[in-house]
């Protein structure tokens, strides 16, 4: 294997409010390869997105309190904010969710695609237009140099993703973090989209992050995932082997809530019972063990590390890690 | 780099509505359309350029219209009624009415738009730091705007007359001073709203700094806000502006100011009616186009408030 891309080694961001401290990432570690993409999933509230923005050093006013986010040699945690943002946007780059509000109003599209290498490269209009122009028609927008003269709201919902996606490529960074690109799009648009994040995975050897709760999105464009529950990683691994042979019972417990193709007719869909917990006042133990159906007495007492589970897979589960099949009603 | 395939659904969108038989409309021109669309507003807008148009052309109208100079007492012709040599008349030293309107709404005019300018500038600045960066610096700051609005502004405007001798820059400074209050309250709260939209979050993704954010990003989001309140700015500032006049707060004679001209015109008013009337009616009709003026910006560049 190569050396990992990036590296998040056991980071931990918190948010202080009035009623305690919400532990969004709770020693997140996960690294990412060149070219590789990598979906982590989670339900809402889990820590996905603030763990993208901490990669990214932008999770005002959330705290980073302890961890390590190793890039190109560096630990992005600790270098000074102007050396940060010589790297947002330019080796690392970054997709909303809602392409409707991520544009501002009052530029030009192209004028707004072009930014990053007017602010990276220093290019003058022409030239740095000449690029948004070129890379909104690798994207798919059609008439590119045209569309590149509209205002955003010109823009359908997903035409503003592409010009989005081609805002994130112009510098050609080696990381595009897509914090659920597709959630507010369509269907027939989400697929246009993973499709154009697919290309852009394999022609511009760009890693990708997708962050996503959908884990149809996750199977159909990820090598490996990482499922977080709680701020923690409670499973990783290659996608194909994780969702065969889930090895925590939150994952288990995640694909048996969706529907599948290949299930027994009739075969009911079964919801996770229980809620998510409360960020400030964690479950002791593992965080999931209310909700689990595996639980051993030990669950809630100490909290499950990330081990070695199977071949290819890691998990964060007492349970499983004793040698136990996860197999159930 | 290869190309992406562009894909097929897209397609017939492009060749519907991108290949532009409707020219990409800019929130500034359908403003702008809007605006020119409201008749009365545009009424209002164009006298005020006239109005400054010919303030900033005195020396020239008063030379080939009216024929006086603005100061050049006529002791032989005081108190006359408008008629052919004094269109307006002229007051008790016998200085041409008109003349001295013109000269005077110079002043006026030249305070109440440097004021708007020195207003909207502080307060913008304030209001745009304490909004996008909040915490101590907000706190501090806009304590400081709750102080300032909290004084009576006429105390605050004798106190400053008295300590500063009011000529139309420093006069314009004294009721700054109290204007920008306002104003960076409002600039402060369109950048809360601003700065929570994902546009601000994408900018800094791609690594702006914060004063690429705020000027470029943060500014022209709110600079709609600020037209307005310039626009209603204006007739507020002549207002006060010939109030403090008339107290005698504010420019002094011999200079004349519309406010001014109110205070000697007081003593004669059974008198020469006309030295009351048309500094009075300049003062009306003035405040009032830039009251409708600003309205219509207001609804030009806001049609959900649009009142009618």
């Amino acid at each position: 294997m190569t050396e990992a891309l990036l590296e998040v080694q056991d980071l931990h961001t918190v948010f202080a409010t009035k009623a305690g401290n919400v532990k969004a990432v709770d020693g997140v570690s996960f690294e990412i390869n060149p070219g590789e993409t990598l979906g982590i999933v989670g339900e809402s509230g889990s820590g996905k997105s603030v763990t993208a923005l901490s990669v990214m050093r932008l999770q005002r006013p959330g705290k980073i309190i302890s961890g390590k986010v190793m890039f190109k040699g560096r630990d992005l945690t600790k270098v000074s904010e102007g050396e940060m943002r010589e790297i947002r946007g330019q080796d690392i780059a970054m997709i909303f969710q809602d392409p409707m509000t991520s544009m501002n109003p009052v530029f030009r599209t192209g004028w707004q695609v072009a930014e990053p290498v007017r602010l990276h490269h220093g290019w003058d209009k022409t030239r740095a237009m000449g690029v948004a122009v070129s890379m909104l028609g690798k994207v798919g927008i059609p008439s590119p140099a045209s569309r590149a003269r509209d205002y955003p709201h010109q823009f359908s919902g997903g035409m503003r993703q592409r010009a989005m996606i081609a805002m994130g490529l112009t510098t050609t960074p080696k990381v595009l973090i897509a914090d659920e690109p597709t959630t507010a799009l369509d269907v027939t648009i989400q697929a246009q989209i993973l499709d154009l994040l697919r290309h852009v995975n394999r022609d511009f050897g760009t890693a990708t992050i997708l962050i996503t709760h959908n884990l149809g999105v996750v199977a159909g464009m990820c090598e490996r995932v990482v499922v977080m529950y709680a701020g923690r990683v409670v499973e990783s691994g290659p996608t194909s082997d994780v969702f065969a042979h889930p090895k925590h019972p939150y994952t288990w417990a995640l694909l048996r809530s969706i529907p599948r193709l290949d299930a027994e007719r009739h075969e009911a869909l079964k919801p996770i019972e229980g809620l998510p917990p409360d960020l400030i006042d964690l479950p002791s133990g593992c965080a999931f063990h209310p909700r689990c159906q595996f639980k051993v007495e030990r669950c809630s007492r100490d909290v499950p590390v990330l081990n070695r589970v199977g071949e290819t897979q890691l998990a964060a589960c007492w349970v499983t890690q004793s040698g136990v099949e996860l197999k159930g009603a | 780099m290869s190309l992406l395939p562009a894909p097929e659904v897209e397609a017939p969108i492009s060749t519907f509505e991108g290949e532009g038989s409707r020219p990409a409309q800019s929130y500034w021109n359908e403003s702008w359309q809007r605006l020119r669309d409201n008749r009365i507003g545009m009424a209002a807008g164009i006298l005020i350029l006239i109005l400054a148009a010919i303030s900033l052309a005195a020396p020239l109208f008063t030379q080939f219209v009216t024929h006086y100079e603005p100061y050049r007492l006529d002791l032989l012709a005081t108190f006359q009624p408008p008629g052919h040599a004094h269109l307006l008349g002229t007051d008790e030293l016998g200085r041409d009415t008109l003349t001295r309107l013109i000269y005077g709404g110079r002043v006026t005019l030249g305070v109440a738009f440097l004021t708007v300018g020195i207003s909207l500038t502080l307060g913008t600045s304030v209001g745009l730091v304490t909004g996008y960066y909040g915490g101590w610096i907000d706190d501090i700051l806009m304590r400081l705007v709750d102080v300032v609005l909290s004084i009576p502004a006429i105390f605050l405007f004798i106190l400053m007359s008295i300590l500063f001798r009011p000529n139309p820059v420093t006069l314009a400074m004294i009721i700054a001073s109290v204007g920008w209050g306002g104003v960076a309250r409002l600039v402060r709260g369109e950048v809360l709203s601003v700065k929570q939209r994902d546009f601000i979050m994408a900018t800094r993704s791609i690594g702006a700094r914060d004063v690429r954010l705020i000027v470029r990003h943060l500014l022209p989001n709110v600079l709609p806000v600020l037209i307005v309140a310039a626009s209603l700015g204006v007739g507020q500032i002549i207002l006060i502006e010939a109030a403090l006049d008339f107290l005698g707060l504010g420019i002094q004679p011999p200079t004349a100011s519309w406010g001014n001209m109110l205070t000697n015109a007081e003593s004669y008013f059974f008198h020469s009616t006309w030295l009351v009337y048309f500094p009075g009616i300049t003062i009306f009709i003035t405040v009032l186009a830039s009251n409708l003026f600003g309205n219509a910006i207001r609804d030009a560049f806001d049609p959900r408030l649009k009142t009618h």
